[in-house]
């Protein structure tokens, strides 16, 4: 058995990959290291859902709100208040964790599907008041120009803020991943009822697994105002989540590292798509049904299948 | 141990359990028995806490569990396994074992160490016991159907029980398994000190190993005495034999 | 001061009637994914696009017939069956093959065909704003609440419990009917007294859909119709069908009653935040009753 909490060889790939993403802005032109730095906050976006959907089993179909949440904080504190800017910064996962906690306390008295329609609700009522509140939000429009702290402003520098914090987050997720608390969401999301009769309280965990999975993404949220100087209630917007719940799909929901490789496809498709037709959305649709039928396990999940049966999680669908 | 007084439990207008009546002794076996639909798994859901009782009372060592969720009830000392196979099909042997003991250690919150090093003697015990050690790595749900019943067992030793509630552990097992099965349980009992309270339609099987036996026959209590007294009794031959 | 002098009795009555006339919208497309709620247990978050095609096709057909009278009603009749035609076609050729599998599947697959339909649409008609004209018998007003209220939200308020008793009497009276209302409850009992449940679940998603592409006709008149009438609607669906109780049609009634109108009243109080009260009144109900208003069908 190998010591300490990793396998050797996984830490060393991924320290390996970190090493080799560190040296890339010096080489490739702006826009390149923008992407990148995209791809970096939605896979910390999507591996954040992929605690509560993939690993807890809960219908978190309004994720985005706790994104958006977390970009309107950092970003309404950073243009509308004169506090230092790494308060806003901050501030956002907290005030992502909180909302997180409120709608999550409602809707983990629900199974299943009530509990995701519940959460599109309250999700959907952020995004109304945040899309209609002018003065406060900018309604429509949004938020442009937010100012940032020199160092993190300049597409380098952003690019760097989201791969550390990237990078740390990941570390956190995967020790809670195979820690007995990511052992008991697997199991709950196995089978709930059997967990209640070996004596765990189901929603508590389920509730400690929201507010983590939301704070990453009020941390991802952060990110994005980092990454683009600017807010859009488009975030809190409903269809946004499901495109994110389709990145832990097309990913595969089932592995750990999954949503990464969801995150970065459905960025980069999207942008080099978009460069040749203004039919993404048909293009996504295709895909989603094209990994629903042929492709459930997602692209990592499969690869890991095909590379080796010793993976100890199955990747297949119970009823 | 456990006593359950003028248990009462419909569903909308169907009586599934009334009047129940049923007294278990530390370190004893008790069975429970009747025909189908006599409401014994309902009976165990209420003692577990999958259901609520509309009238009476369940005392586990003095204490009224009757309006407890099932996860508290657990941690008053009451482990279950239930008719139909309920493990955690995606997770391998092992991990399903060890989920139940690092919960009845209360570790299941722990979040920044590797579940990988911890209960690892004591869940390796469990499997030993059951005769699953050599499966350990083997994902649940491709064990075959007899093997998910002693996996079923497995899971609620894990919770390190004062009383074992098995609901109908034998279900859907051979002949040979059957008696496997029930030598393992008798064998675990006797060797952890566990009180046993399960369920069987099949009497013969009962009557070998159960000290104390309870009949139920549409929802009530028909009576609770030795296996001579039940076996010799016209009232449990007439609902065996002449009724539903 | 303005809120007061704005709460008079006729103002009351007037956002009264739009909201109860907007509800019958909702209805009749909330309807139709109640419906498919209820028998497939898999909401359709395609029903906001059949919803979009139903109002682009009733112009395109209304247009197609000169855009008077005469295409109007044939808009109106015509456009919901080419909305069940191009529901039936995804149903018979992905969806049915989906039956089998996880029911998150099914949605996604719904969410799939969302996105696809959405950007066929733009395709087929493109972006711009396309309108459709009422005919003549419902342009102009009539003065209710000494205000002026449209004709044609009149032809509304009638058409609402129309649909509604006509979907009831189907459900209760007709074969068809009970057979899919029993499959809603249990459809392991229903395959195996010898009905071909695929079949039944084809049935009960393209008359789904059906109401939603007549949704789409009735509003037509009313609206601009473009492409981001899918993403409206479809949240608002979700959430009437939410609190109504999932699967039940009175619940859909209720629910459309309920958003309408708080969102009539809302425009009525606080204008700027009208789209804010029918979300608000959805948030308070299911923290109230989280599964909904009236009992749902499963």
């Amino acid at each position: 058995m190998s010591k300490g909490i990793f396998n050797l060889k996984t830490f060393g790939l991924a320290a390996a990959i970190l090493i080799a993403l560190a040296f890339l802005p010096p080489v490739l032109p702006r826009f390149y290291i923008y992407i990148l730095a995209v791809i970096f906050v939605t896979a910390l976006l999507a591996m954040s859902l992929n605690m509560v959907v993939g690993h807890g089993g809960l219908f978190q179909f309004h994720h985005g709100a706790f994104y958006g949440v977390g970009a309107y904080t950092a970003g309404l504190m950073l243009t509308k208040t004169s506090l230092p800017a790494w308060m806003g910064l901050v501030a956002g996962p907290f005030a992502a964790a909180l909302v997180g906690l409120l709608i999550g306390v409602f809707c983990v008295r629900l199974t299943r599907l009530y509990f995701g329609m519940l959460q599109i609700s309250l999700g959907s009522l952020i995004w109304a008041i945040a899309f209609r509140w002018y003065s406060l939000t900018g309604g429509d429009d949004g938020i442009h120009g937010i100012p940032l702290p020199s160092l993190i402003s300049s597409s380098t520098g952003a690019y760097y803020f989201c791969l550390i914090l990237l990078a740390v987050c990941l570390f956190v997720l995967y020790l809670i991943f195979k820690s007995p608390f990511g052992a008991t969401l697997l199991a709950i999301r196995d089978n709930p009822e059997r967990c209640e009769a070996i004596g765990i309280n189901v929603r508590r965990h389920q509730l400690i697994a929201i507010v983590i999975a939301t704070f990453f993404a009020g941390i991802a949220g952060v990110l994005f105002v980092v990454v683009e100087g600017s807010v859009f209630p488009d975030l809190l917007f409903w269809v946004f989540s499901l495109e994110v719940f389709i990145m832990c799909l097309l990913g595969g929901w089932f592995t750990f590292a999954g949503p990464i490789f969801g995150a970065a496809i459905m960025v980069s498709l999207r942008t080099f798509v978009g460069t040749y037709t203004e039919y993404w959305t048909l293009i996504l649709g295709i895909m989603l049904i094209l990994l629903i039928f042929f492709l459930p396990e997602g692209v990592w999940g499969y690869l890991l299948e095909k590379l080796g049966p010793q993976k100890r999680d199955l990747h297949k669908e119970t009823k | 141990m456990l006593r359950v007084e003028g248990l009462h439990k419909s569903f909308e207008d169907f009586k599934a359990v009334s009047d129940a009546h049923l007294t278990v002794e530390a370190g004893q076996m008790v069975a429970v028995i009747g025909p189908n639909g006599a409401g014994k798994t309902t009976l165990f859901n209420l003692i577990t806490g999958q259901l609520k009782p509309d009238r009476g009372r369940i005392i586990f060592n003095n204490e009224d569990i009757g309006r407890l969720p099932p996860y508290e009830i657990c941690r008053r000392g009451i482990a279950r396994s239930f008719q139909i196979a309920n493990i955690f099909p995606r997770l391998t042997v092992f991990r399903n074992v060890q989920v139940s003991v690092l919960s009845q250690q209360r570790k299941s919150i722990r979040m920044f160490r590797p579940a990988r090093t911890m209960a690892v003697e004591e869940t390796r015990n469990i499997l030993e016991k059951v005769g699953l050690t050599d499966k350990g790595d083997t994902i649940a749900g491709a064990l075959a159907h007899g093997d998910q019943r002693i996996l079923e067992i497995a899971i609620a030793l894990g919770n390190n029980p004062q009383l074992l509630v098995l609901d109908e552990p034998t279900a859907g097992m051979s002949a040979e398994e059957t008696g496997a099965t029930m030598a393992l349980i008798r064998r675990l009992a006797d060797e952890q000190g566990l009180t046993v309270l399960f369920c069987e339609h099949d009497m013969e099987l009962v009557f070998n190993v159960a000290q104390s036996i309870m009949v139920m026959h549409q929802g009530m209590t028909i009576l609770q005495a030795g296996p001579e007294i039940v076996h010799n009794s016209r009232q449990v031959q007439e609902c065996y034999l002449g009724g539903a | 001061m303005d809120l007061i002098q704005t709460i008079t009795l006729p103002a009351l009555g007037s956002h009264l009637l739009v909201g109860l006339s907007r509800a019958m919208i909702l209805f009749v497309v909330t309807s139709g994914m109640s419906f498919v709620l209820g028998v497939l247990r898999v909401p359709n978050v395609a029903h906001g696009s059949l919803y979009m095609i139903g109002a682009f096709a009733a112009f395109s057909i209304s247009h197609l017939f000169g855009g008077g009278s005469i295409g109007f009603w044939l808009a109106l009749i015509l456009s919901p069956f080419v909305v069940a035609a191009v529901s039936l076609i995804a149903e018979r050729s992905l969806f049915c093959h989906l039956y089998e599998r996880e029911h998150l599947m099914l949605l996604l697959f719904t969410f799939a065909l969302m996105l696809i339909l959405g950007d066929l649409v733009k395709m087929v008609w493109g972006a711009d704003y396309r309108s459709i004209m009422a005919p003549e018998f419902f342009r102009g007003s009539v003065t209710l609440f000494q205000g002026p209220f449209p004709r044609y939200n009149l032809f509304l308020l009638v058409v609402g419990p129309l649909v509604a008793v006509g979907l009831w009497l189907f459900s209760n009276r007709t074969k068809i009917g009970k057979i899919a209302r029993a499959a809603a409850v249990d459809r392991e009992m229903v395959g195996a007294i010898g009905i071909n449940v695929s079949w039944v679940f084809a049935f009960a998603f393209v008359l789904g859909c059906f109401l939603a592409g007549l949704g789409g006709a009735l509003v037509s008149p009313m609206v601009s119709i473009t492409i981001g009438m899918d993403h409206d609607i479809i949240m608002e669906a979700f959430l009437i069908v939410t609190i109504g109780g999932l699967g039940n049609m009175w619940g859909a009634m209720v629910g459309s009653l309920i958003f309408g109108i708080t969102q009539s009243f809302g425009v009525l109080l606080l204008p700027q935040f009208a789209i804010v009260f029918p979300y608000l009144a959805v948030v308070i109900i299911l923290i109230w009753r989280p599964t909904g208003l009236l009992k749902s069908v499963w």
